[in-house]
């Protein structure tokens, strides 16, 4: 799992600084208070969410243009110090040597390639601004294999029209097949020049400009292509995050 | 607000008249920015804008949606309301004139500078403040845009000169608009009272 969502669920959501004894009625107003936006938080995602991500979709999708580079950055921009390393359950170990990629789902030509199939496609180095659903960015080069690359190889279906991303640690993810298709959207396993780290997805993981951190899977092990999208879509929009989260 | 009659010279009390359209905007605006604000706020919470992670974090009683998710629904849904709101009423405006006299111009500021009249210096103020916040609100719109699509808006990021900067703008917005919102309120008292308060919002 990847990437960036505040850590916090509903229920976890008042907290008290317990360094100190909290005085009663001033508890008592906390935990108001606490409830009242829990329940705020509840009706939003039932409400508000359920009535404006939808169409938040829908105009999201038309500006995004799928064939169009976002445009990118000098090296010099780089900042390395502010990508912020998130992850839902710690950094799994792999074994570089034998890791796999999968590629499978409505596909004629389903793969399983080694990190040196990987490296011997085409390289595509890119500086762009990754952007934290939490508020923070920071401009980042990625290097790896255009996804669009890997699924010409593996001959989808015409009908695909979603893809899910299975990671090592049990985070997953799914994309919009246009999203996917965008020739930023890399998988990849270099950060500004180096090789991946753990910490930050190695071997391979997603980088994109076009989607929020937490659609961008780090330790990816599995890429299935579909043409429906389950009920599960995601780690992070399963607990109500927005799905297509697209930038 | 019409002419701000004070009751000093005992004419006649003229009622302030509000058209429809104006006050039906000034709730829009009213509710919708406070949704917006609060939700907004919610959203700092999650990576504060000043110091990050560990820096000051916003009484969770101000912050709307119970946690990120949630307040990123209400901000992304309210956003239309907000900002369809003031597209409408800027039609308005032009196709009424109101632009011609009822926003704060160069006689206003004449007045501020020249006159020796009292009232109609604190009139010359508030129209002031209630015209400085269209600006201030129509700010808020473009730099969300950028932090909201800055893939697609990228040319929005670039003419804040980065991410940081475009953050601390749209944050900034906040305080400045809750003062100016204030200003306003209170001249609002001051050169039309009461009655002026109740044609905007009640009558």
């Amino acid at each position: 799992m990847s990437q960036e969502p505040e850590q916090k669920q509903p229920d976890s959501d008042i907290e008290f600084d317990d360094t100190d004894l909290v005085p009663r009625r001033r508890f008592l107003t906390l935990a108001g208070a606490g409830l009242l936006t829990i329940g705020f938080g509840s009706f939003a995602e039932g409400l508000v969410g359920g009535l404006s991500e939808p169409f938040n979709q829908q105009v999201g999708s038309l500006i995004f243009q799928p064939q169009q580079p976002v445009p990118e950055f000098p090296i010099s921009a780089i900042e390395p110090d502010k990508l912020i390393i998130n992850s839902f359950r710690g950094t799994p170990a792999i074994a570089t040597e034998t890791y796999r990629l999968t590629i499978d789902g409505e596909v004629n030509n389903p793969l399983s390639l080694s990190m040196s199939n990987l490296q011997k496609l085409p390289l595509t180095s890119m500086v762009i601004r990754h952007v934290c659903v939490e508020g923070w960015a920071a401009i980042v080069q990625w290097g790896g294999v255009r996804l669009r690359d890997l699924i010409a190889i593996a001959k989808p279906s015409a009908q695909v029209k979603y893809v899910y991303f299975y990671s090592a640690d049990g985070y997953y993810e799914s994309w919009d097949i246009d999203s996917v298709m965008h020739p930023q959207t890399l998988m990849a396993y270099q950060k500004n020049g180096q090789i991946l780290t753990p910490e930050y997805g190695a071997p391979l993981r997603l980088a994109s400009p076009v989607k929020l951190g937490y659609k961008l899977s780090k330790w990816v092990t599995r890429i299935q292509l579909t043409s429906e999208l389950g009920k599960k879509r995601g780690y992070w929009e399963d607990l109500g995050y927005e799905w297509y989260a697209g930038l | 607000m019409r002419s701000p009659n004070q009751t000093l010279t005992q004419k006649p009390i003229q009622k302030p008249i509000q058209d429809l359209p104006a006050k039906v905007f000034h709730w829009v605006s009213f509710v919708s920015l406070f949704l917006m604000i609060t939700s907004g706020l919610q959203i700092y919470n999650a990576n504060p804008v000043f110091g990050g992670r560990s820096g000051i974090h916003i009484p969770a009683i101000f912050g709307l949606g119970g946690w990120l998710a949630g307040g990123r629904h209400w901000h992304f849904a309210t956003m239309w309301i907000f900002a369809l709101n003031l597209l409408w009423y800027g039609f308005y405006v032009l196709w009424t004139r109101r632009w011609r006299h009822r926003y704060a111009s160069g006689k206003d500021v004449k007045a501020l500078l020249v006159s020796q009249n009292e009232k109609r210096k604190n009139y010359a103020w508030h129209r002031l403040a209630y015209t400085l916040l269209i600006p201030l609100l129509l700010l808020s719109i473009f730099s969300g845009l950028g932090m909201y699509k800055p893939a697609q808006f990228y040319w929005i990021v670039d003419s804040f000169g980065g991410w940081e900067a475009l953050r601390i703008t749209h944050f900034m917005a906040v305080p400045l608009t809750l003062t100016l919102a204030g200003i306003h309120s209170q001249l609002g008292r001051k050169v039309g009272g009461d009655r002026l308060l109740d044609s905007m919002f009640w009558e």
